[in-house]
């Protein structure tokens, strides 16, 4: 099915499931501003919202399989199997993130349920973030991610760590906001469009001029603050720390993927003729962030704070994906962002389930003897463990895999050699969470005996570990999927022209 | 070696009856997926998926040792795991590089091992860093010299069944690996008289010092671990030896080490669940109250140690005289790891089962039940069968000699059995 995106219309249509969503997030409002009092009411609107990413995901689903195309020239948003894709990896975070929030925010006493509507529209933004054609729709996205995620950060308003996180992430944002800014108008003063696949036509054929290069590496430098790759990571523990723990998931997974898939669609669409400009740069980050992330994630004590540091390192691992400039490498980004999501989103879940009102202070020794205690939640969590250090079996390994062989088919072996030694690296604190559960003995009396999941939560991880399990052992129709998605990536702008 | 495995699984199992007595459950079927892993990795015959099985195979043994294990287990629970995983993960950057470097050349994406082994001479520069990955990966699991630290953590912590599992099978994988994976693929790299230099060097080196720093052991179980060194070290020996004989006696050394050392474990495993001590100097004059049980740990010391009549003899044999024609000095020195051999072992069995009664404690010991013995019996049958008739056994191994030193010699030619074209079988990425 073919739109035209120069009418009001066509325009309406191809951005369907973003406007479900938003209309969704407003009426959640409508319903709260009436009901805000109870923890029934926050309830309520925690099911009505997910109700509306629901109806968003339905959307999505429709335009993905009617195969919906632009009639000529993709404007403002790009209608192909990639957006899809990493809008659905935006909502799954989404809809993760409420089911684990409904539990969390009644025993935390946060009965404010505009939560859930600030988790709509951040969820739009980021689907505009992924989905933009042009750079001042992807500012736009990016602007309305980031907003509702700083009001999120600071959602508990009673705990000064939580209001610190949302100054410093609100700094550092704006900050970066700023960057980006300015990058995309040195670009459009190179170029003279902000459309990426014309900003591709203009350059095509040759290196970029000295402006357009300075455009590209400011656009970096804001994308690598939102994405915390080093060095521009110093925002992202103390505001993974500091934040509600279902927000720092949501950060983890739903801005992260976002913000890589824009990345993604910028340097493929874009800059495909200023690979040689890009490259080192997005390598010099990848081998930081993985070398920085994975070390200092060693020292920490804190569960929460070791997988802020760790996702810093995972960072790394998707940057390493984004460097071949390939379909392959497009289509290791888009796996690799929901092996990871689906993983962090569950670990997320686990420190929220198991927190008891102080994840901040939960420790790996806290967990001892939770597999002869809480059989079942161990072994979610070290499946979750597995995943992220890439065992084979789960998920994490076939993203991982993913990324080498797209790397290597470059002709590049040090990004992958790496990759391997930083994940070994990465045993070392993913594993003593598994020792902890399994072979350190039970306290006399467990702080966990008493406690009872929420079906939501409890639903959410345990969907989240058996997709890992089951998508690590059979990954095929997802593999052709995520080839298939990055493969029409390109196909609106100039044929790549990288090595 | 899948025989191997299979057969010393249930003995095994047999064995931690009473041992295991938390979370029976959970141990057996560990138990089970290691029995997986271990299979696999000797069945598979696609880069991939012998890639996986090397992998899964170090979970229940991470599990093993770290539940089930002694005092000092999580150390080396997350020491074996985190060494292991070294190695394995960049021979699976190895892996990918080399698919893809005979993908770009053939136009066939394929994990499949006879179609990578007869295309592998197009590796060309990228062949030595290959082999280094490979090499690192295997000589970790042997363990040779260097990187041999994780074994005796591993082994003297893990449960007697995992030690068995450990000494009998798993360390196999890492020479199985060098015959079957590293030496092959890159016969110009492995068989370079630089790298068979080293090679031999670090072999004589893993068997001089294992055998030395068993000799100083107190702790017996620690003596066998160190033992093991020293005798993969004539494995290693042997494959770089090149010759027919020293590749057959290493093929036979690893089949009788893992049913002389897999026995040790298992009579160490039955003395410790009647003493709780594993403390050489806590024993002595054992022979007068357990005869049966000190009977059959000498005859297994003796396989051990290599006398002739017995199966250890016949690999050692045939090591060092293959060698010999190849590397003289080293191979001199080498054979005087087999005195060491017998120095340290049957010091210990000295202090061990003879000497004076003196311990009040030893004199109630109860010989072996008939549980214990069954499990022993299958094994002592094949230690003495093997050395006194292993025509059997050398007649099964030639034809696997014969092609794996013609497949390195010739370097290009094919196997018989190798397969044209084989479609890949396994994710990745497409062509």
């Amino acid at each position: 099915m073919q739109l035209d995106l120069g009418t009001p219309l066509g325009v309406t249509a191809a951005l369907l499931p973003e406007i479900l969503l938003s209309i969704a997030a407003l009426l959640v409002l409508l319903v709260v501003s009436w009901r805000h009092q109870t923890a029934a009411d926050s309830r309520l609107a925690g099911w009505l919202s997910l109700l509306g990413v629901l109806a968003s995901g339905i959307g999505l689903g429709a335009m993905w399989i009617m195969g919906v195309e632009p009639d000529g020239l993709a404007q403002m948003v790009a209608l192909d199997p990639f957006r899809y894709a990493a809008a659905a990896v935006a909502l799954i975070a989404a809809a993760g993130t409420i089911l684990i929030s409904i539990a969390y925010m009644e025993r935390e006493r946060l009965l404010a349920p505009e939560y859930y509507p600030l988790i709509l529209l951040a969820t739009a933004g980021m689907m505009f973030l992924a989905g933009a054609e042009d750079l001042i729709v992807l500012f736009l996205g990016l602007e309305v991610m980031s907003v509702a995620v700083y009001v999120l950060a600071g959602y508990n308003r009673a705990n000064p760590f939580s209001a610190e996180a949302a100054l410093k992430y609100f700094l550092i944002g704006a900050f970066a906001s700023g960057f980006l800014l300015y990058g995309i108008a040195l670009v459009y003063g190179a170029t003279g469009t902000t459309n990426l696949s014309l900003i591709g036509a203009q350059l095509s054929g040759k290196l970029p001029p000295l402006m357009a290069s300075l455009g590209l590496g400011l656009l970096l430098i804001g994308f690598g603050f939102k994405v915390a790759a080093v060095p521009f990571h110093m925002w992202a523990p103390d505001v993974y720390d500091g934040s509600p723990t279902p927000v720092t998931g949501f950060m983890a997974t739903g801005v992260k993927a976002a913000a890589f898939a824009a990345l993604v669609r910028v340097l493929l669409e874009a800059f495909p003729s200023a690979v040689p400009v890009w490259q080192p740069v997005i390598a010099a980050m990848a081998i930081a962030s993985m070398v920085l992330g994975n070390l200092v994630a060693l020292a920490q004590r804190s569960l929460k704070r070791m997988l802020a540091y760790s996702s810093i390192a995972h960072a790394g691992y998707l940057l390493v994906a984004v460097w071949p400039g390939s379909r392959v490498g497009a289509g290791a980004v888009l796996l690799y962002l929901l092996a990871y999501g689906l993983t962090t989103l569950a670990s997320f879940g686990f420190v929220a389930v198991l927190g008891r009102g102080g994840e901040r202070d939960l420790t790996a020794d806290d967990l001892a003897g939770l597999g002869a205690t809480r059989p079942l939640l161990a072994l979610g969590l070290g499946v979750c463990m597995l995943s992220l250090l890439g065992f084979p079996g789960t998920f994490g390994f076939i993203g991982k895999w993913y990324i080498i062989s797209a790397t290597v088919a470059e002709g590049q072996f040090i990004l992958p050699v790496v990759l391997v030694v930083t994940s070994v690296v990465s045993a070392g604190y993913y594993l003593p969470v598994i020792m902890a559960m399994y072979m350190k003995p039970a306290p006399p009396v467990s702080p966990y005996d008493g406690l009872r999941l929420s079906p939501a939560s409890a639903g959410a991880i345990a969907v989240s570990v058996a997709l890992i399990l089951l998508l690590g052992v059979w990954p095929g129709g997802l593999l052709d999927l995520a080839g298939q998605s990055a493969a029409t990536l390109t196909q609106t702008g100039p044929p790549l022209a990288g090595p | 070696m899948v025989l191997l495995t299979t057969a010393l699984m249930p003995l095994s199992v047999l064995a931690s009856y009473r041992s295991i007595t938390v979370r029976e459950r959970g141990f057996y079927s560990l138990m089970l997926t290691l029995l997986t892993g271990l299979v696999g990795v000797f069945l598979a015959l696609d880069l991939f998926v012998f890639y996986i099985f090397f992998e899964v195979m170090l979970i229940p043994m991470y599990f093993i040792i770290g539940i089930w294990g002694g005092t000092n287990r999580l150390y080396a629970a997350i020491k074996f795991f985190i060494y292991t995983m070294a190695g394995s993960l960049l021979m699976l950057v190895a892996i990918v590089v080399m698919v893809w470097k005979v993908q770009s050349v053939t136009g066939y994406l394929s994990f499949s091992y006879d179609f990578l082994l007869q295309n592998a001479g197009v590796l060309g520069r990228t062949a030595p860093w290959l082999f280094a990955a490979f090499a690192l990966a295997f000589a970790i699991k042997v363990p040779i010299f260097p990187f041999h630290t994780w074994l005796p953590d591993a082994h003297v912590e893990a449960p007697t069944a995992g030690s068995v599992l450990l000494a009998g099978v798993m360390l196999k994988i890492g020479t199985y690996g060098f015959l079957r994976f590293a030496v092959p693929f890159f016969p110009q790299v492995a068989l370079s008289p630089p790298v068979t230099r080293l090679m031999v060097a670090l072999a004589v080196i893993g068997i001089i010092y294992g055998a030395l720093v068993a000799l100083v052991q107190p702790d017996i179980k620690k003596l066998v671990a160190y033992s093991s060194v020293s005798h993969l070290g004539f494995v290693m020996l042997g494959i770089w030896g090149g010759t027919t004989q020293s590749v057959q006696g290493a093929l036979m050394l690893m089949i009788s080490h893992g049913l002389s050392t897999g026995a040790l474990f298992l009579l160490i495993g039955m003395l410790y669940e009647r003493r709780h001590t594993r403390m050489i100097a806590d024993y002595g004059g054992i022979a007068k109250v357990v005869p049966v049980f000190s009977l059959i740990l000498t005859v297994v010391a003796l396989s051990s140690i290599g006398l002739p009549g017995l199966n250890g003899f016949i690999g050692e044999f045939l090591v060092l005289l293959g060698s010999f024609t190849a590397f003289p000095l080293a191979t001199i020195i080498a054979t005087t790891g087999v005195i060491f051999a017998a120095a340290y072992l049957l010091w210990a069995l000295q202090r061990l089962i003879f000497n004076r009664l003196d311990d009040a404690e030893n004199q109630h010991l109860t010989d072996l039940t008939a549980r214990e013995l069954a499990v022993m019996l299958p094994l002592l049958v094949g230690i003495v069968w093997m050395g006194l008739y292993p025509a059997p056994v050398l007649r099964r191994i030639a034809p696997a000699t014969e092609r794996y030193l013609e497949a390195t010699k010739a370097r290009t030619q094919l196997p018989e059995s190798a397969r044209l074209g084989v479609a890949p079988a396994s994710p990745g990425v497409e062509p």
